[in-house]
């Protein structure tokens, strides 16, 4: 690994954490029922649509002036506290060099925080100093997918894959993720 | 002299000599005797150092359900919570000692017992947590570490057991409380650390002692030879038999010492039945009947376990209780009187109930189709008998709470789907997984998930219909130079032709042709023509391609009728492949292990999160536009009478010819999930995906808390107001306008103002200031 990686992903690591404190709107969560019935379990016994051919169903009662749209956001979630705790167990971790171990505690803050880009970047960071360099870009994509407009996290991201494709060896493919990184 | 030399024999010298030739056949058959004992003795100890050194080691393995873990914002329902609690071993109770819990109202006080992880130990702790609108709030931790996240004991769903179908946990002699064996001494072998295996003594003793007490408080036979005996399930009585034991607790005697012996003895004793498996050894008995460990019992449950050694079914604390009881105050009084126990606690503890848990808090594969695929994955780096052996420890990704809202949905919607026959013979099968994961979280086999009969969930290889056009769209839209979303395709009949004479003509499910339509509503509305149209445009090859790349391993037949769904897959591979479309275009392995650990958590292997990129997120994106179209104006929307309109939710619904098979897929922002439901004959029914498979699917999704599906904005897409009929730009409050996804610069460059719709302008003019 040389110099300027292990620099980069530790300046990653404190932009991480402190990107994982900044505020912005989490996924909507829906209780059973929306929120406004009973949380009681089973559930009542479903009403089933009348038997139609498909397509089948018939408009809802009430047509709203315009169908609902599909929904999509401009970020990713935050991490929450729980996630962030593992996040910064799994860098003292890292720190004493016991990877597999950080790399446990990565993937239960992954499944906390699933839509958090920050905890893919922290699996690709583990993932780079276990000197699996192809999982490690692999969870980078993943990190940016989920970067949405949050441009500190596009251009770690950015910078991070360019990293690990020169390690790799693909000078093109690192040029290419560098110069998004500079066009933020 | 030659006749002195001769003399005939004499009476005396053939009395004489027939005297020495007994002596000589007497010692001859006793050489030869000896010989045979010898052997025979050789033989038994050949097979009683085999039984004991093998029997001590043969220890089925264990399958964990994945913890459940708290912190504030983890969503589960209280009803949840506490079902999670009761498979985990917890009782209702102060929530102070530890495996009990309290709860008032949405407050609840568990007191976890630890628990060894494959990646460390969670310690002890007492915790205080509330459950408001199905989310944890106000996590605190009351005594033990401090942490913002706990980890529940997982609950053990199920075992692989060595082919005698024994069950035990095995316990070390320095672990187990004294006073077990101690009154374990009292009762069966008073003289265990004196004799040599056997105690003619002790038997004359037994029989005063049980003269004494009016009933059969002891036995006559030593800890060794109850050992040995039971080593050899035959329980016959016969002469040949005790000699045999009597022969064998000798050589065991003389090979091991005692402490070994007794060891493998609490280790060893029946003490109960649970189905097919038998329940061995104090260990497992413990958690059988008390839900606790060895090490956590009282005397008064010391003293049933001890009594029910001398008939584990006569004396089953749970179908007979008035007689365990009894013998349990029995084995008191014995443990009072070789001054093991005090009066007073003596006293105590026989006006204690039995305190014997309802049902075995530990049964057995409760979740067969689950089990199956674990074993099967299991079977990649395991051999069989190893698993049956070696007391391994199988952390699994099951979600009991999951796994029971998908049987529920599964067994109550399925009679409600048809009458008659056709109800009679469907089948149904459903894999949930975590979106983001990969992890199976729930599996159902069939309609009635406890029965471990075919797995359709796995085995199930059924045309997937059009579950397979977000792939064609996909291809499609991979090439934004050519498709977006409004790119109008021909909802219109052809005839294909092919070399050999043979003619295709795909048609739409309800017959009728819609002309010209926008690409995202021919999705949303399952169209097959236009759906065939672009597949063919695009080439079968392409399509196919696509399938691979997002987890089809089979070889897929590349025919036109390929892209109406005549390939066939598992419910299984369909979760795999949906799993791309949830994921923005990440390839996620689906997985039922995390770690499989030796008996004493030492880890062997761990299964990690893969992620591998397969497609281009921005495309995806617009095809999981049009996927939670289906759900709000297509025909997965049936499922909003079910589902609250809160939760956004993604998926495709899948017929196949004369309704064989109902197929629904999709997800939400924590779950994907797949329905299918058709009958094993593959005979008709009268169902679609939208009226057999979606009822499953919306049941399902309904009963859990979760996010909406709200995909982020992938790099390179922007959103804009169109008008789709017109394939262009236009006002966000004009007639028709759509705010939809496009890969930046394929969107539309001309733009149609709109006039007609002045009413709704001015009130949008407005809309600011009032809000």
């Amino acid at each position: 690994m040389n110099m300027g990686r292990s620099t980069r992903v530790g300046a990653l690591a404190t932009l991480l954490l402190l990107a994982g404190c900044a505020g912005s709107p989490g996924s909507i969560y829906v209780p059973v029922g929306g929120g406004t019935g009973s949380t009681s379990e089973p559930p009542p016994p479903p009403r089933l649509p009348p038997a139609s051919p498909e397509p089948e169903a018939p408009a809802p009662a009430q047509v709203p002036e315009r169908a609902p749209s599909p929904s999509y956001r401009e970020s990713g979630d935050t991490l929450s506290p729980a996630a962030l705790s593992l996040v910064r167990e799994a860098d003292r971790l890292l720190a004493q060099g016991r990877v597999a171990e950080a790399i446990t505690r990565l993937e239960r803050a992954q499944r906390i925080a699933p839509r958090s880009a920050e905890v893919y970047f922290k699996l690709s960071e583990a993932y780079v100093q276990a000197n699996q360099l192809a999982r490690a870009e692999q969870f980078t994509l993943k990190g940016l997918s989920l970067a949405g407009n949050n441009t500190r996290l596009q251009r770690a991201g950015w910078l991070l894959l360019a990293d690990i494709r020169r390690a790799r060896g693909n000078v093109a493919g690192a040029d290419q993720a560098e110069a998004r990184a500079a066009a933020l | 002299m030659a006749k002195s030399k001769t003399p005939p024999p004499s009476p005396r010298n053939a009395r004489t000599r027939s005297r020495a030739g007994f002596w000589r056949l007497f010692f001859r058959v006793s050489a030869v005797g000896l010989v045979l004992l010898a052997g025979w003795m050789v033989y038994l100890d050949a097979i009683i150092t085999s039984r004991f050194e093998g029997r001590r080691f043969e220890v089925p393995s264990r399958v964990y359900a994945r913890p459940l873990e708290l912190y504030d914002g983890a969503s589960v329902s209280a009803a949840a919570l506490e079902r999670e609690l009761a498979l985990s071993g917890f009782r209702q109770g102060d929530g102070v000692k530890p495996g009990s819990y309290r709860r008032r109202g949405g407050q609840f006080w568990i007191s976890t017992r630890g628990f060894r992880f494959p990646d460390g130990q969670e310690p002890r702790r007492r915790l205080t947590l509330t459950i408001a609108g199905d989310q944890v709030v106000d996590l605190r931790v009351l005594a033990g570490e401090a942490s913002p996240i706990v980890r529940l004991e997982p609950a053990q769903i199920g075992g692989i057991y060595p082919s005698h179908q024994e069950d035990r946990i095995l316990v070390r002699l320095d672990q187990v409380p004294p006073l077990l064996p101690a009154a374990l001494m009292a009762v069966e072998d008073r003289h265990f650390y004196e004799h040599f295996g056997l105690a003619p003594l002790s038997i004359a003793r037994a029989m005063l002692a049980n003269l004494k007490a009016g009933a059969i408080v002891q036995g006559g036979s030593t800890l060794t030879q109850q050992l040995v005996k039971n080593f050899f399930l035959s329980q016959e009585q016969t002469l040949a038999r005790k000699a045999n034991e009597a022969l064998m607790s000798l050589l065991l005697e003389w090979h091991y010492d005692k402490d070994d012996i007794l060891e493998t003895y609490l280790n060893e004793v029946y003490l109960g039945q649970a189905g097919t498996r038998s329940i061995n050894g104090f260990g497992l008995a413990s958690q059988f009947y008390f839900g606790e460990s060895l090490a956590g019992l009282e005397a008064h449950q010391i003293a049933l376990l001890v009594g029910m050694v001398k008939g584990p079914s006569y004396y089953n604390p749970r179908r007979h209780p008035e007689r365990a009881l009894k013998r349990r105050n029995l084995v008191l009084s014995e443990m009072e009187e070789a001054g093991l126990i005090s009066a007073a606690e003596a006293n105590r503890a026989r006006g204690l109930p039995l305190g014997v848990s309802e049902r075995p808090s530990y049964s057995e594969n409760r979740y067969p189709a689950y089990i199956d695929l674990v074993r099967r994955h299991l079977a990649r780096d395991y051999r069989e008998e190893d698993l049956r052996s070696e007391g391994l420890r199988i952390f699994t990704t099951l979600n009991p709470s999951i796994q029971y809202a998908a049987e529920y949905a599964v067994r109550d919607t399925v009679p409600r789907l048809a009458t008659g026959e056709v109800r009679d013979a469907l089948e149904a099968a459903m894999v949930v997984t975590a979106k983001d994961t990969g992890e199976v979280l729930a599996l159902v086999g069939g309609r009635d998930p406890a029965f471990a009969g075919f797995n359709r969930a796995l085995d199930a290889e059924r045309p997937i219909g059009s579950l397979i056009k977000p792939f064609i769209y996909l291809t499609a839209l991979s090439h934004p130079d050519r498709y977006t979303l409004i790119t109008p395709v021909r909802d219109q009949s052809f005839v294909l032709e092919f070399d050999d004479g043979r003619r295709w003509q795909p048609k739409n499910y309800d017959g009728e042709e819609h002309g010209e339509v926008p690409l995202h509503r021919a999705l949303a509305k399952s169209y097959n023509l236009p759906a065939v149209r672009t597949g063919l445009d695009l080439g079968v090859d392409a399509v196919a391609e696509t399938l691979q790349a997002f987890g089809v391993t089979s070889p897929i037949s590349r025919y036109p009728s390929m892209l109406l769904g005549s390939v066939s897959m598992t419910p299984v591979t369909v979760a795999q492949i949906y799993q791309g479309l949830a994921t923005s275009g990440f390839n996620t392995p689906l997985r039922t292990i995390r770690e499989v650990t030796d008996a004493q958590g030492e880890p062997l292997s761990r299964y990690p999160l893969e992620v591998d990129q397969v497609a281009d997120p921005a495309a995806v994106h617009l095809v999981q536009y049009a996927m939670q179209e289906v759900m709000q104006e297509g025909t997965g929307r049936s499922a909003y009478y079910t589902v609250p309109r809160q939760l956004t939710l993604a998926g495709k619904t899948g017929t196949t010819d004369d309704g064989r098979d109902a197929w629904f897929a999709g997800f939400s922002g924590d779950l994907l999930a797949v329905a299918w439901v058709g009958r094993d004959d593959n005979g008709p029914t009268s169902l679609t995906g939208a009226t057999g498979a979606l009822p499953i699917w919306a049941r399902f999704m309904a009963s859990l808390p979760q996010h909406s599906f709200s995909p982020v904005v992938p790099d390179g897409v922007s959103y804009h107001w169109v008008n789709d009929e017109r394939q262009a730009l236009t006002g966000e409050h004009c007639e028709n306008a759509r705010y939809m996804p496009f890969i930046t610069g394929s969107e539309p460059e001309q733009h149609v103002s709109c006039s007609g719709a002045l009413e709704r302008r001015i009130r949008s003019w407005f809309e600011g200031l009032f809000q």
